[in-house]
C-alpha cells in the first residue's frame, strides 16, 4: 500500500481531520482529548480501590462518575490503536527509550503538568485549538493565550537547559 | 439519536483514524508552537491553522443552522492558568496528548511515560478539586458571570447569533478572515527566510569547504545543536 510508503502532507492530514471533526461534531460533539484520560484514571483508581472508597472522592462522583461507557476514551484508544496499526503497516514501530536520566525527569514532569493544567482549565490543546476556538468561545481565545504563553516559557527554559 | 455505544464506536473510528493520519504526517501540536518559536519552522503551525479555519467555518455554519453539539463551557481564568501550565509540560514532556498517543503506538516508551504522568497529575489534581471545588467543572457551571469563581458566564458562536439576532457563521466567516491572515503572514515569513537562504548558499559551499567550520558553528549557534537534541524525541 503507497500511503504507507511515504509521508503525508501534515496540512492534507489536519484538513481530513478537520472535515471528519465536523462531523463528529454533528453526532456527540467537537474532538477533545483529556476527558478520556480522566475517565481511564477514574476507572483504575476505581478498580483498586472500590466503587464505595471512590465515590467518597466529590470529583468522581461529582463531576465524573466513572464509565466505560464514555465516548472521549475511545477517541483517545482509538489515536493509540492507530498510531500502532500505522506504523507497523509503514515498518516505522520500533521501540524508541529515553537514554539520559535527564530526559526522563522533563517527560515526568512535563507530563504531571499536563495533567494538572487539563485539570484546572478543564480542555486541553485539541480542545483550544479545535474545540473551543473554532466556536468562538471566548475560554478558548484564553487558553490559547495561556497555551501560547506557556509553550514559550517552556521553550526558553528547555533552550537554557539544553544549552547549559 | 445516537445510543451510547454508537457514540463510543464513532469516537473509535474517529480516533483511529487521527491516529493514521498523524503517525503519517508527523504532526505535532508541540512542534506548532515550539518549532515556530525556536526555528523558526511552520511546518506543523500551517497544518493547525488550516485545521482550525475548517472547522471555524464548520462549525460555526452548523450553529446557524441549529445542528451540532457545541461545548456548554464557561469561560474562566483556570482556562488561561490551566493552558499555561500544560503549555510548559508539553514543550517538557517533548509531546502533547495526541502525539503522546502517537508515538506510543509508534513504540515510543518516553511518550508511555508522559501519558502515565498526565494520567497521575489529573488523578491528584481531582483530589485538589475536591477539596477546593475550583474551579467550576461542567455539571457546576451556570452560564452567567461568577466573581467568586473567577468564571465569566458561557460566550461562544452559539450565544454571540442568540444576543445579536446574526447568524454564527458571519462571525465564523471574520475569524477564518483572522486565521487566513495570519496563515499569509507565516507564507510571507517562509519566503523571506527562504530568499534569505538563497542569498547565504555560496557562503555555505565556502565553509563545506573547510569541515572544522561545522563544529564551530555549532558551538556559536547553539540552536541548530538544541534542534539535534529535540530531534531524539521523535518529533
Amino acid at each position: 500500500m503507497d500511503f504507507f510508503k511515504k509521508s503525508l502532507d501534515p496540512i492534507v492530514a489536519l484538513a481530513i481531520i478537520a472535515v471528519l471533526d465536523i462531523f463528529l461534531f454533528l453526532i456527540v460533539g467537537a474532538w477533545t482529548v483529556g476527558g478520556g484520560e480522566t475517565m481511564i484514571a477514574g476507572l483504575f483508581v476505581k478498580s483498586l480501590v472500590g466503587a464505595k472508597e471512590m465515590n467518597r472522592i466529590p470529583f468522581w462522583h461529582l463531576v465524573f462518575k466513572p464509565t466505560w461507557a464514555y465516548w472521549k476514551i475511545y477517541i483517545s484508544l482509538g489515536m493509540g490503536f492507530g498510531a500502532l496499526v500505522s506504523a507497523l503497516l509503514s515498518k516505522e514501530f520500533y521501540w524508541r527509550v529515553p537514554k539520559h536520566l535527564s530526559e526522563w525527569v522533563m517527560i515526568t514532569i512535563g507530563g504531571l503538568l499536563m495533567g494538572i493544567g487539563i485539570r484546572l482549565s478543564f480542555v486541553c490543546n485539541v480542545s483550544t485549538f479545535l474545540g473551543l476556538t473554532p466556536e468562538m468561545n471566548l475560554g478558548g481565545y484564553l487558553a490559547v493565550s495561556g497555551l501560547v504563553i506557556g509553550a514559550w516559557v517552556g521553550t526558553f527554559v528547555y533552550k537554557k537547559i539544553l544549552e547549559a | 439519536m445516537i445510543t451510547v455505544y454508537g457514540q463510543c464506536a464513532a469516537a473509535f473510528v474517529f480516533g483511529t483514524t487521527v491516529g493514521v493520519l498523524v503517525q503519517r504526517s508527523r504532526w505535532c501540536n508541540t512542534a506548532a508552537l515550539r518549532d515556530a518559536m525556536l526555528f523558526k519552522s511552520y511546518r506543523n503551525t500551517k497544518a493547525l491553522l488550516v485545521a482550525m479555519m475548517i472547522l471555524t467555518v464548520g462549525f460555526t455554519g452548523m450553529i446557524s443552522i441549529g445542528n451540532g453539539n457545541p461545548m456548554r463551557f464557561d469561560v474562566g481564568i483556570n482556562q488561561f492558568i490551566g493552558l499555561f501550565l500544560f503549555g510548559i509540560g508539553m514543550v517538557f514532556a517533548g509531546a502533547c496528548t495526541v502525539s503522546s498517543w502517537v508515538k506510543t503506538g509508534e513504540g515510543n516508551i518516553g511518550a508511555l511515560w508522559a501519558l502515565l504522568f498526565l494520567i497521575v497529575g489529573l488523578f491528584l489534581s481531582s483530589l485538589v478539586w475536591s477539596f477546593s471545588y475550583w474551579p467550576l467543572a461542567g455539571p457546576t457551571m451556570t452560564g452567567h458571570a461568577n466573581a467568586a469563581g473567577l468564571q465569566f458566564g458561557w460566550a461562544d458562536a452559539l450565544t454571540l447569533q442568540r444576543d445579536t439576532g446574526v447568524p454564527a457563521i458571519v462571525f465564523g466567516v471574520i475569524q477564518t478572515g483572522a486565521l487566513y491572515a495570519l496563515y499569509r503572514r507565516i507564507l510571507r515569513r517562509e519566503r523571506a527566510t527562504l530568499a534569505a537562504e538563497a542569498q547565504e548558499r555560496p557562503m555555505s559551499s565556502e565553509r563545506a569547504a573547510r569541515p572544522a567550520a561545522g563544529l564551530a558553528d555549532a558551538v556559536v549557534n547553539p540552536a541548530s545543536s538544541a534542534r539535534d537534541a529535540l530531534s531524539t524525541l521523535g518529533d
